[in-house]
């Protein structure tokens, strides 16, 4: 088998089966976390759930990312929040406005936009693979944190890791042959899609579920921040 | 009686001196052979230059017979080649190589032109380069290709049993090509598949370049064997890069400028054509360096993304103008919405199942809790 042929696979029946996983096991999950259910909550209203799940939001995402000192979480551990959130800010940015997954979402959704230019997407990329070695350190030394780390998680760095480094690669044409390393990447993009349900990465459907939760019972309750 | 050599050949044609050695010149430019420059060391000699091993080889080597068999195609292989851009050395290969036996290009037919065959086979046993256009195809033995009434596969066969070397010359001689796209229903294979005997070399493209293929068979014609080659059986001096490797455009994909459509601003700056489906980056090809047309163009410098016509299977390979990232199997509305339901179906039974053995074991401990109850209260009467 030659990596032609490696590549055709994964960009067809691997990545195929991968997106059949992704969606059926999120679709379950959702479904299981739906149905634990919870108890009545017989209080009166007395403000906009509406509202308290947009200000939980805007707290969330635009606010305090930005004034992250007043957070107790930010004071306790700054490195963490500081490399978290830059992973998180480059994911976006590379999954959003990468001309290569751009593609991909046109090929999804029937629709495109502009990508950023190459070399602010080289910036973000190369910032969200040092956070995450940043993270990975700070998880190996923090006896703590060492304690609280069980198996799964490791895999959980993995399979994240991966696709962002192979991708960088291909980007910047370097070491690889372009099949060799476009292949690697898909491989580990699938190998990221099938682990999604059954991991902890599914926060990134769960976080806007509890997000939303949250917000309305504060706003439910009119102690929205 | 001794055979005459290409150059005696030339040389009787009336080709002068100083031609036969621009014409060496391009030979070995054209082969890709480098020349290291000559730093005389003590008591070394120097080597020849790549002229000079191409016009000692001419000199001396006797004409290179070629069978030209086609199957399954469209000649557009043959077309490029007789319309190669140097006219020189498509010349060369046509007439003094020299190509005994070609179905389209040669003017005998019918019966006069298996009789010709015929004896080029036997003439030239052990000796002849057999170039393969189109492909052979396996089912039901090959039927659905026939010469002459000889299936395509024992053409191939019989041809091949007495080459020096095989060529297979097209994306549809290399690896199936159109003929072999989905769902393949004439179970069309490469050459290569089939002749396991034989050295067998490959020069995709859809068509071939034909200064690849006359490059080819002057390689093996100057150094006397096949050039060498990569993973795919494809020569390594034209098919060494990629065509985004040494593409125009390829500023424009570095500073990550790409034409939107064909007609839209991009386009017309002349930007990078990846967003329209270019497969440039997994293309091994030589067309961004020798191009087409004497070296006027090529599909990218003229505003085509390129179709990676030179890899195996470019025809199922995800739609000519979908971007190369995109996954080629497309999960369309309906096989979503069906994987939703399932994840759905299956999520919400087990659900269920979990509700159901929740409730039986609320009764279990209620009966349980009532007869303990009952037991303490017979047992606090008894007391």
């Amino acid at each position: 088998m030659n990596w032609t042929e490696i590549l055709n696979f994964s960009r067809g029946p691997l990545l195929h089966v991968a997106m059949i996983i992704f969606i059926a096991g999120l679709s379950y999950r959702l479904v299981r976390v739906l149905l634990l259910g919870w108890e009545r909550d017989k209080a009166k209203n007395k403000g906009s759930k509406f509202w308290g799940a947009i200000v939980n939001y805007l707290k969330g995402l635009v606010v305090l990312p930005f004034i992250p000192w007043v957070r107790r979480t930010f004071r306790h551990n700054e490195l963490t929040f500081i490399a978290g959130g830059l992973f998180h800010l480059s994911l976006f940015v590379i999954l959003a406005f990468g001309t290569a997954h751009i593609m991909v979402w046109k090929s999804l959704c029937g629709f495109s936009w502009k990508g950023l230019p190459t070399p602010i997407l080289a910036f973000f990329s190369a910032t969200g693979i040092i956070s995450m070695v940043i993270l990975l350190l700070n998880r190996l030394t923090q006896p703590v944190l060492k304690l609280l780390t069980r198996f799964p998680v490791w895999i959980n760095w993995l399979v994240v890791f991966l696709p962002m480094i192979t991708g960088f690669i291909m980007a910047r044409h370097l070491w690889f042959k372009y099949e060799v390393i476009f292949s690697l990447h898909l491989i580990s993009v699938s190998l990221l899609l099938i682990w999604i349900p059954f991991g902890r990465i599914s926060h990134f459907l769960f976080y806007f579920f509890s997000k939303t939760i949250h917000g309305a019972q504060a706003g439910k309750r009119a102690v929205t921040p | 009686m001794k055979e005459k050599t290409i150059y005696e050949h030339l040389r009787e044609k009336g080709v002068s001196r100083r031609d036969f050695l621009k014409l060496c010149g391009t030979i070995a430019g054209m082969m890709g052979l480098e020349f290291v420059a000559p730093v005389k060391a003590p008591g070394k000699s120097l080597s020849p230059s790549p002229e000079e091993i191409v016009a000692q080889a001419l000199k001396t080597r006797p004409k290179v017979p070629i069978i030209w068999l086609e199957f399954q195609d469209c000649a557009g292989c043959s077309e490029a080649i007789s319309r190669s851009s140097s006219p020189l050395l498509s010349n060369l290969v046509l007439n003094d190589i020299a190509i005994e036996y070609h179905e389209t290009l040669m003017a005998a037919s019918g019966f006069q032109a298996e009789r010709a065959k015929e004896e080029c086979l036997k003439k030239y046993y052990g000796k002849y380069v057999l170039v393969v256009e189109g492909s052979p195809t396996l089912a039901e033995d090959g039927i659905y290709c026939t010469v002459a009434g000889k299936s395509n596969l024992d053409l191939l066969k019989e041809a091949a049993s007495g080459a020096a070397a095989v060529i297979a010359t097209g994306n549809c001689a290399c690896f199936g090509g159109i003929p072999a796209a989905h769902p393949n229903p004439t179970r069309a294979v490469g050459v290569a598949d089939l002749i396991q005997d034989k050295p067998v070399i490959n020069i995709p493209g859809c068509p071939a370049i034909p200064e690849v293929t006359t490059g080819t068979i002057l390689h093996f014609l100057i150094m006397g064997q096949l050039p060498k080659t990569d993973q795919l059986k494809r020569p390594l001096p034209f098919y060494g890069n990629t065509v985004h490797d040494h593409c125009l455009r390829r500023p424009f994909y570095e500073a990550g400028k790409f034409a939107g459509s064909f007609d839209d601003e991009g386009a017309k700056k002349g930007y990078c054509l990846y967003q329209l489906g270019c497969k440039g980056p997994t293309t091994y090809n030589a067309c961004a360096g020798l191009k087409w047309e004497r070296g006027l163009s090529y599909p990218v410098q003229s505003g085509h993304p390129c179709l990676g016509c030179s890899e195996p299977h470019f025809w199922d390979g995800g739609g000519f103008y979908q971007g190369q990232s995109a996954p080629t199997i497309r999960l369309d509305k309906g096989s979503t919405a069906t994987l939703v339901g399932a994840g759905v179906a299956v999520g919400a039974g087990l659900a269920g199942v979990n509700a159901l053995k929740k409730s039986r074991a609320k009764k279990e401990l209620k009966k349980q809790q009532a007869s303990e109850a009952r037991a303490e209260t017979e047992n606090k009467k008894e007391g």
